[in-house]
């Protein structure tokens, strides 16, 4: 103990109110910004409700109705698999690009830097509208293009092919590649510059090629990168909803290829005005956003162990 | 304490300021002054929320001229839709105030129907409209958007008829009568005429209407041309009916196939544009607002166009359809005394019915006005330049109380964006399978909306309130005819077989729709409303029931 500290009056030092009056700003906070809407959130799930002077209790049966509706697993389907393209196919290439300006014969590499990274700066909301009209059908950039490019060999290419008619997903996951792959690559290219110089000197020393030595040398010493960039993208990616929303002017695509978890609770809270069914929704989304979050620490911790 | 490596404090700032907090809290300081000195505008009396900007540049003139002579005040206001629509519900659902007068419009509003009657945010207009004889002075289906059981919410600010619009130039190039055609066969018969292959590569560069899978507006359209629809006049969910799995199998006949006579060239798209400047489709859905936004949007086409009725789905049937509409209201929070309520009435009824305001509706926007004491007014029968000096206004009104009259149900949309997922299904199952068949496409069609009609019924089976006994009990029967909607044989739309009830629709002719109005004893009795079976009183348990589709 300070000397200063020594010399307070005795009866100051030990008041049991001081912590909880120094606490007392984030608890008030926590508790009206946090805690209440989450009761709330809870008890609304279980009502059907028409703004507060209508309510009834209607128990768990907007869990029911929603583990039998075939419009949530839809949902949840298609925002597992942009949340596959986004990990599988957009993070190896964050990787490679990363990878790619950590080169030491790459010249340009600033500019390159701030090519990439430039479209995660572009609002959401201007990214769908401009990838709307690239895959727009017969006016469209790239049936323009195919249809000239394959034209020089011979191929006729359909104009009117539905691009955002039949691989909605598939545009979802280009949209969203041109947005997030420059960002996810500026914390690959960060890790990449973390991993121990003389690790690699040494792997080099003892004969290990460049392939062994990205699998032995730089992916162990960036996995917590990647694992937190990994977490990051899943919950990212279930939370998908500006993007679908502006590309399909409002709406879920045809045969709602486009509906995704968050679009779905949105379009049941404030399209459909059934706000208890939707908390469900948001429930159901927090579950499984817990839950990845819980396999990627336990995945996290099984490495940690082994290592 | 200061870190030992924080910048040095040159003595400016006091020592308990390190300079990166001097220039966050000053920051802050700036921010807090700035918001504090921001000029405000606030609202000088009753305050009127619009949505469309073309509307807002319409009334200014008419506020105005009341500002200078009428009390009280309106302050006119342009908020998007959907804001207006977040705040309108906010407002109702917390019941406190928002704006004065809102205008709004079909889809936005629905929602607000969707609890018990004595929660819906706006006043009920019944019987003010009944005593001031408003009923019988405007156009009965422009009503039918803001009725929720039986009760009226809003004044119509329009009426909205659907013609085609097609291009004149092309048509009459290649001899077409248009007079000619009277359904949409006739219509696929003659168009089909005008599809070439400029280019030879087996498809044509041009067709002869522009519709698509995933133009909802159209198909709601056209489903409510047909008779068909998602709600019957008695609320109950009609998304399985046998005329909407004909009007579904019959676009895709349009759509796809050998027989293709349709494409795509999207409405309020700078590339759908170019496509119908170009001839890529010659004809178009045209409600009465879409020919003033072709002509600042296509202005090349000017003099190029021509409008006909629609063709119907059987001979003598409907010729014409509706699109879009928007009322005016009065929040209950507007008005809390009769005398505040009096003075937000006049100005409704001033800004919506006058005969000034009707001339403007139309030279500006290409509106018709809903009351029908204006429509023989010399204004409607002026040459149309952009239209081939048709009298445009004319065509539209004389269409007028033909229009469908639609419901007002809060699931409208969710039924709606159901019917359409069934459609494009049905679609690309007819590519996929090479199958454009009718028969084959209408049983397909039969399957998928009566999946779709499940999803709906079990969404409507959530909302408790609809259902409930007490949440329509105040509401009061109109006077039977003051708007009820004529039978599906008066009003041109096709009929359904309900006799059988195994969906043995046809087409058929003007006496199998006589024959076809149900009996006493038929389902489809027994679906009808208490209105159409002459009933007075009407069973308030009957709103919005689930079930009872075709």
């Amino acid at each position: 103990m300070s000397a200063k500290a020594a010399a307070m009056p005795a009866s100051s030092a030990r008041s049991p109110l001081a912590p909880w009056l120094f606490l007392s700003p984030f608890l008030i906070c926590f508790g009206v910004f946090t805690v209440y809407p989450l009761i709330q959130a809870v008890l609304l799930s279980t009502q059907t409700t028409f703004g507060p002077g209508a309510t009834r209790f209607v128990g768990a049966n907007n869990f029911i109705a929603l583990f039998r509706d075939p419009l949530f697993w839809k949902a949840c389907s298609n925002t597992l698999v942009y949340t596959l393209g986004s990990i599988f196919i957009q993070l190896p290439l964050a990787l490679g690009l990363a990878l790619l300006l950590e080169s030491p014969n790459l010249r340009g590499r600033s500019w390159l830097r701030l090519v990439l990274f430039s479209p995660s700066m572009v609002g959401v909301v201007f990214a769908a509208m401009m990838f709307g009209l690239i895959f727009e059908k017969r006016t469209g950039l790239l049936n323009q293009l195919l249809h000239g490019t394959l034209g020089i060999v011979g191929i006729e290419w359909d104009l009117d092919f539905g691009w955002l008619q039949q691989h909605v997903m598939l545009g979802l996951i280009v949209a969203s590649l041109w947005m997030y792959v420059g960002f996810n690559m500026t914390f690959f290219a960060a890790a990449l510059q973390n991993v121990r110089k003389d690790l690699v000197e040494a792997a080099i020393v003892d004969g290990a090629g460049p392939v062994s030595r990205f699998w032995n040398v730089t992916v162990p010493a960036i996995r917590p990168v990647a694992g937190f960039v990994v977490l990051m993208s899943v919950i990212g990616s279930f939370q998908l909803f500006e993007l679908p929303y502006i590309m399909f002017s409002s709406s879920a695509g045809p045969d709602n290829r486009a509906l995704t978890i968050v679009l779905y609770l949105f379009q049941n809270g404030f399209e459909v005005g059934d706000l208890g069914y939707a908390t469900a929704i948001g429930w159901a989304l927090a579950v499984i956003l817990v839950g990845c979050t819980m396999v990627q620490r336990l995945l996290a911790r099984g490495e940690e162990a082994a290592a | 304490m200061p870190r030992a490596d924080a910048p040095a404090n040159d003595g400016l700032l006091p020592a308990w300021l390190s300079p990166g907090a001097a220039v966050i809290a000053s920051l802050g300081v700036l921010a807090c002054l700035a918001l504090a000195l921001a000029p405000t505008t606030a609202s000088e009396g009753r305050v009127m929320w619009t949505f469309a900007r073309p509307h807002y540049l319409m009334y200014e003139s008419r506020v105005e001229a009341w500002n200078q002579t009428q009390t009280p005040r309106i302050d006119l206001k342009l908020i998007s839709l959907p804001a207006m629509e977040r705040r309108m519900m906010s407002a109702f659902l917390g019941g406190v105030p928002s704006a004065d007068l809102i205008e709004i419009e079909r889809r936005a509003v629905s929602r607000s129907f969707a609890g018990p009657i004595e929660s819906v945010g706006f006043y009920d207009l019944t019987d003010r409209l009944k005593q001031e004889g408003l009923l019988d002075a405007i156009n009965a289906p422009s009503f039918s958007p803001w009725t929720s059981r039986g009760r009226v919410f809003g004044l119509p600010h329009d009426v909205h008829p659907v013609m085609l619009g097609y291009r004149a130039d092309l048509v009459e190039a290649a001899g077409i009568d248009v007079s000619k055609i009277e359904t949409w066969d006739d219509f696929a018969r003659a168009f089909s005429k005008l599809q070439v292959d400029a280019n030879n590569d087996g498809e044509p560069d041009r067709f002869a209407l522009n519709m698509w899978e995933t133009h909802n507006d159209h198909l709601e359209l056209l489903l409510a041309q047909a008779g068909g629809g998602f709600f019957d006049e008695s609320n109950r969910l009609t998304v399985d009916s046998d005329i909407n799995a004909h009007v579904l199998a019959t676009i895709v006949t349009w759509i796809a196939g050998p027989n293709r006579i349709a494409a795509d060239a999207p409405n309020f798209s700078a590339a759908g544009n170019r496509l119908k400047a170009d001839g890529f489709v010659v004809a178009s859905f045209f409600p009465d607002w879409m020919g003033d936004i072709w002509k600042h949007e296509i202005p090349s086409l000017s003099g190029k166009m021509k409008l006909m009725p629609l063709p119907a789905w059987q001979k003598g049937g409907r010729r014409t359809s509706v699109w879009g509409g928007t009322m005016l209201g009065i929040p209950k929070t507007a008005a809390k005394t009769p005398e505040q309520f009096e003075e937000l009435w006049k100005f409704a009824k001033e800004l919506y019915l006058s005969q000034e305001f009707t001339e403007i509706l139309y030279r500006q926007g290409g509106i018709v006005t809903p009351v029908k004491k204006h429509w023989s007014s010399p204004l409607f029968d002026e040459p149309n330049a952009y239209f081939s000096s048709q009298p445009t206004g004319r065509l539209y009104i004389n269409l007028a109380p033909d229009v469908p009259h639609r419901n007002s149900s809060p699931y409208n949309t969710l039924a709606m964006n159901r019917v359409a997922d069934a459609l494009v299904r049905l679609a690309e199952d007819a590519r996929r399978d090479k199958v454009y068949d009718y028969a084959a496409l209408k049983d397909r069609a039969r399957a998928l909306l009566k999946k779709a009609h499940a999803q709906v019924a079990d969404q409507i089976a959530r909302n408790v309130f609809i259902a409930e006994p007490d949440a329509a009990v105040t509401a009061t029967p109109l006077q039977p005819g003051a708007f009820a909607p004529p039978r599906p044989a008066e009003r041109g739309g096709l009929v359904e077989r309900s006799e059988t009830g195994e969906g043995s629709w046809s087409p058929g002719t003007q006496d199998d729709q006589v024959a076809a109005v149900p009996s006493p004893a038929s389902p489809a009795a027994k679906r009808s409303s208490p209105r159409q079976r002459g009933d007075e009183s009407r069973d308030p348990q009957s709103d919005m029931k689930v079930g009872g589709g075709a």
